[in-house]
């Protein structure tokens, strides 16, 4: 299911900026406006505060300045869980719950109430190529890109309207970049799911998305992916 | 006890005393504070429960008891800096724990309804419900910093503070719990407890003490078990915003 989501003049303070000149924000003005499914890649070097933006986005963290808006709706009006379950975000470092991984794949089902989706689940085991696991088996002693899969899979048994990814295939091979890539790509275009896609990889960005915001300097400029890449305007983040 | 005879055990603390400064320990200033307060203390709740006992008013056993938890309290919360309010939410926990345990043991007749009971056990009580508070508050703000993402993870998914710190909460109260579980199991084997030992020293029956040690020993599990999971209840919410999200005190101690 698609939202709107809108993003006002969003600001956040660095308050470890001390030195002269330099700016009391960490980022500030940034606005933008989602109206249908859209795949975006979230771009910039590091520091720019781009996991924070994604945590202020998920409301894991505050804004300092501006608003956000849900299908209308301001965040300081939301309840922040129903907020959650439509903009869900998957950290970078996942982490799993205590107990199996069916214990971490069922989580949804348990907060919620809601019956477990076996058959999703396993399915989207199996296009992650994690159907080889047992399910018994103690998360935490999974591996670290095993655990980045699971961790995507738990989120995406949400069925969340808005996925934010927080360099979602940090510590995966090729392969497994590939398929996740492909099953976000293929829920997408079945779902609706609108993906923002905080990504290193520039080759990544272009790939999956159809939109580019670039985080740079405090600000955040947006491009369509297609003219971004053919002609970076971004130089310093190419650089 | 003669004053006399008594006195003469202040040869153990200038023993020590004189050891922490051949050892250069630097404890003497330490021992010195810790042996007056603990002799004034002690000196003056004796008189105030000869008062009490004499009186035979319960108004007095109702405001001693007030007295013990709001100490209690005060000194628990210290555990909790930077956690606004706690010093009222461990008193709630507190006093809920000893309105249960006395209706307890006056309901069913177990104890006497005099002073001289309901003081002593209600005392002994309150200090171990202290100990488990503090216990509670240290490991539950050491939980929350070792287990921030998980609890983060957790909030990602829609979950509500409760469902968010439930696994948390129950180690929490789980390790509140090892000294006094710990303790019951060797009760007597490795230690004689202070009530048991005060009877038989003061004449009773060695099986009648041990019959009260008992009492004791269930009442200290029960209340350890009721205060902290009761304390749990009441601050849990204190680790978050309004806006549900993650609000973590500065320091762990």
């Amino acid at each position: 299911m698609s939202a709107v989501f809108e993003i006002h003049n969003l600001a956040k303070f660095n308050w470890e900026a001390g030195a002269q000149g330099e700016s009391r924000y960490l980022f500030s003005r940034i606005s933008a406006e989602i109206t249908k499914p859209e795949r975006v890649a979230l771009i910039g070097a590091s520091g720019q505060g781009k996991s924070t933006l994604l945590r202020i986005l998920a409301l894991l963290d505050i804004p300092d300045e501006g608003d956000l808006l849900l299908n209308g709706a301001s965040f300081k009006n939301s309840n922040p869980r129903e907020w959650r379950m439509a903009v869900a975000y998957v950290a970078q470092q996942a982490v799993m719950l205590p107990g199996s991984i069916e214990d971490n794949l069922r989580t949804i089902s348990r907060l919620h109430g809601q019956p477990y989706d076996a058959a999703l689940g396993a399915q989207l085991m199996e296009q992650l190529g994690l159907d080889h696991l047992d399910l018994a088996k103690k998360a935490e002693d999974c591996s670290g890109g095993e655990k980045q899969r699971i961790s995507l899979i738990r989120t995406l048994l949400l069925r969340p309207s808005i996925l934010l990814l927080d360099e979602a295939t940090a510590s995966l091979d090729i392969d497994s970049t590939r398929k996740v890539e492909a099953l976000l790509m293929n829920r997408h275009k079945e779902e609706g799911t609108t993906l923002i896609w905080v990504t290193h990889d520039l080759e990544q960005a272009h790939r999956i998305s159809n939109r580019t915001w670039v985080i740079d300097k405090g600000g955040m400029q947006e491009y369509s992916s297609a003219a971004f890449f053919d002609q970076p305007v971004g130089g310093a983040v190419h650089s | 006890m003669t004053l006399t005879a008594l006195s003469f055990t202040l040869l153990f603390v200038m023993g020590t005393m004189l050891v922490s400064i051949w050892q250069k320990l630097g404890l003497e200033k330490d021992i010195a504070v810790g042996t007056i307060r603990s002799a004034i203390q002690l000196l003056a709740v004796g008189y105030v429960l000869q008062f009490i006992f004499q009186a035979e008013h319960m108004i007095y056993v109702v405001l001693i008891i007030v007295f013990m938890i709001g100490v209690a309290s005060w000194n628990a919360a210290k555990r909790g800096k930077g956690l606004p309010g706690l010093v009222w939410r461990i008193a709630v926990a507190i006093l809920a724990m000893e309105l249960l345990m006395m209706g307890i043991l006056l309901g069913l007749h177990i104890i006497k309804a005099t002073p001289q009971y309901i003081i002593p056990i209600s005392g002994m009580t309150i200090g171990s419900a202290m100990v488990v508070s503090g216990l509670f508050i240290n490991h539950l703000k050491h939980e929350m910093q070792q287990n921030k993402g998980e609890i983060e993870t957790l909030l990602s998914l829609g979950a509500t503070a409760q469902q968010a710190m439930q696994k948390v909460r129950a180690r929490a109260v789980k390790f509140s719990m090892i000294p006094t579980i710990d303790g019951m199991k060797t009760v007597g084997l490795v230690q004689l407890p202070g009530m048991m030992t005060g009877m038989i020293i003061a004449g009773a029956d060695p099986v009648i003490a041990v019959r009260y040690q008992i009492l004791i020993v269930f009442s200290f599990t029960a209340s350890a078990a009721i205060t902290s999971m009761l304390l749990s209840m009441l601050i849990y919410r204190l680790f978050f915003t309004a806006d549900l999200r993650l609000k973590l005190p500065g320091n762990v101690d």
